[in-house]
């Protein structure tokens, strides 16, 4: 056994030995939980969740419906249809503000005197993940979509801000710096040579971003900021798992749904122009295996 | 147009020292010598990218918009079309449109599309610079400094990757430029021979010193 191999075994076996000391002291006196766990977990499933309760479908008794559908009353779709709505105001509103912070953030476009506060601004925004801010929010403005908005606003600035700028640094600097040497100024070497060049980029953020707002904004109405997750805890709350189940169904299928149009959509954006577009079902597999599926129906096609 | 006296050149210490050049109206020089020796850097110092190691660099007659700036990689707005990047030049240009020009933005465009038929790409215009081939992104660069019309240019390698007819497209444009402006040009050229063929002064970057260098003079 050489060196290398020998390293990389000691390393693998520490790293091993460090998780189940620290997994140890986690669960000191509770490894006897497990018993019957499996029993649990039956009853849960059998008794609690399955078979879903899928009236959350099916039109509310109150208000009256007047819609021509009775599922365009039901909990589900008003739930997830706020939860989308939400996530595309927040989305937006969240690009907005990070589109104004990341070049002052990005070390190639601003003295260092601005970009220091400015990452620290960003850093900021996102260290408090959206369920915080939505705790935040609801104290300040109350229950309802708006904290959730708000919340998704607020982190979508500092995590959009954070992969904008870093692109803005990643760019050549070729021309920003042949733009600077003929004289014009900052704004208009970002409007016209840094935003240019980043565009596909910053759509593929945009989306990922809206993506990523819909999924963390199911759970914002656990915290009272509107949204499908309100439903949710009210459902929690009864111990109505069945109901709770169909939900998480419902959340499961849309999620899947955007990051298939998402992924399709940012193909299209992909950098290079013989990379092969995605194909929908490889959104339900592992990147790899997606890769190798989407190579194989390429192959195929040719 | 453009003087430097005791001027050192590099980032963390000098790799060229005690530069002494005039640039005037008209003038054509090349900058010579061997690869990773600072002849960029000292285009860089004179384009105001990295401030002058030592010494003094005036750009006397220079203002803001007149210094033209062709990066060895072009600095291409790769993602954007042909115009878009021609237009920067029209957009950062220090030169006022003719009396009686009623929309400044009309003759902007006009200027614009003038140096991308100027270079042969009007077929080109609305492409992304990506797809182009090395020749015509070299043109489209050029294009962009037509636009703008500089009182002084600063090239790096500007005639690399192109073939003998593109060379003389590309060269004779830049030329007309410096004659009928009273403009300058310096540009930094590898291949030697060339570079005494079209200059109208050639220096040589050597052991950390910027040495004027006399026609027919063999390597």
């Amino acid at each position: 056994m050489n060196r290398g191999t020998l390293n990389i075994g000691l390393l693998t076996f520490g790293l091993l030995l460090l998780t189940v000391v620290v997994l140890n002291d986690l669960a000191v006196g509770q490894w006897s939980r497990f018993e019957g766990g499996w029993d649990n977990l039956r009853r849960l499933v059998t008794e609690s969740l399955w078979p879903p309760d899928w009236t959350v479908l099916k039109a509310r008794n109150y208000p009256v419906c007047e819609a021509a559908f009775g599922f365009m009353c039901s909990k589900a779709y008003l739930g997830m249809l706020e939860t989308l709505k939400m996530a595309f105001v927040g989305t937006v509103i969240g690009f907005l503000g990070a589109i104004v912070l990341a070049p002052l953030a990005a070390s190639n476009l601003a003295p260092s005197w601005v970009g220091g506060p400015a990452r620290l601004l960003l850093a900021g925004m996102r260290s408090l993940p959206s369920i915080i801010w939505a705790i935040l929010f609801v104290a300040i403005v109350g229950l309802g979509p708006l904290a959730g908005v708000l919340a998704m606003a607020f982190y979508t600035v500092g995590y959009l801000g954070k992969l904008q700028f870093e692109s803005f640094e990643g760019l050549a600097n070729g021309p920003i710096e042949a733009a600077r040497a003929m004289g014009m100024n900052r704004t208009e070497t970002f409007l016209f040579v840094v935003i240019p060049e980043s565009a596909n980029g910053l759509i593929s953020q945009l989306l990922f971003m809206f993506e990523y707002n819909v999924r963390h904004g199911s759970v914002l109405g656990l915290v009272g900021a509107g949204g499908i997750g309100y439903y949710l805890s009210y459902y929690l709350g009864f111990l109505l798992y069945d109901a709770v189940m169909a939900l998480i169904l419902v959340i499961f299928v849309v999620v899947v749904a955007i990051e298939a149009v998402s992924r399709r959509l940012r193909s299209f954006l992909s950098e290079s122009d013989d990379v092969p577009k995605a194909s929908w079902i490889s959104v339900l597999m592992s990147p790899d295996r997606a890769a190798a599926a989407d190579a194989t129906s390429t192959d195929a096609e040719v | 147009m453009l003087s430097t006296r005791g001027l050192s050149v590099g980032y963390d210490h000098a790799l060229v020292s005690d530069i002494d050049l005039d640039v005037f109206p008209g003038d054509i020089i090349g900058i010579i010598g061997a690869s990773g020796i600072g002849k960029t850097t000292i285009l860089r110092t004179l384009a105001g990218l990295i401030p002058p190691f030592q010494g003094n660099l005036e750009h006397s007659l220079v203002k803001n918009g007149e210094l033209g700036y062709i990066p060895q990689r072009l600095g291409l707005v790769r993602h954007a079309s042909v115009e878009h990047n021609v237009a920067l030049g029209a957009r950062a240009t220090a030169r006022k449109p003719p009396e009686g020009t009623s929309s400044v933005r009309q003759w902007k465009a006009t200027v614009t599309h003038e140096a991308i038929k100027a270079m042969g790409l009007t077929e080109k215009t609305r492409e992304p610079v990506r797809r182009l081939s090395g020749g015509q992104q070299r043109r489209t660069a050029t294009a962009r400094t037509l636009a703008q019309r500089p009182r002084i240019i600063l090239a790096d390698e500007f005639l690399s990757e192109l073939d003998a007819e593109n060379v003389e497209m590309v060269f004779g444009a830049i030329h007309r430029l410096v004659k009928e402006d009273g403009s300058a040009l310096v540009v930094v050229e590898h291949n030697v021979e060339r570079a005494f063929r079209y200059c109208t002064r050639v220096l040589r970057v050597r052991d950390g010193r910027l040495h004027p260098v006399q026609g027919g003079e063999s390597e």
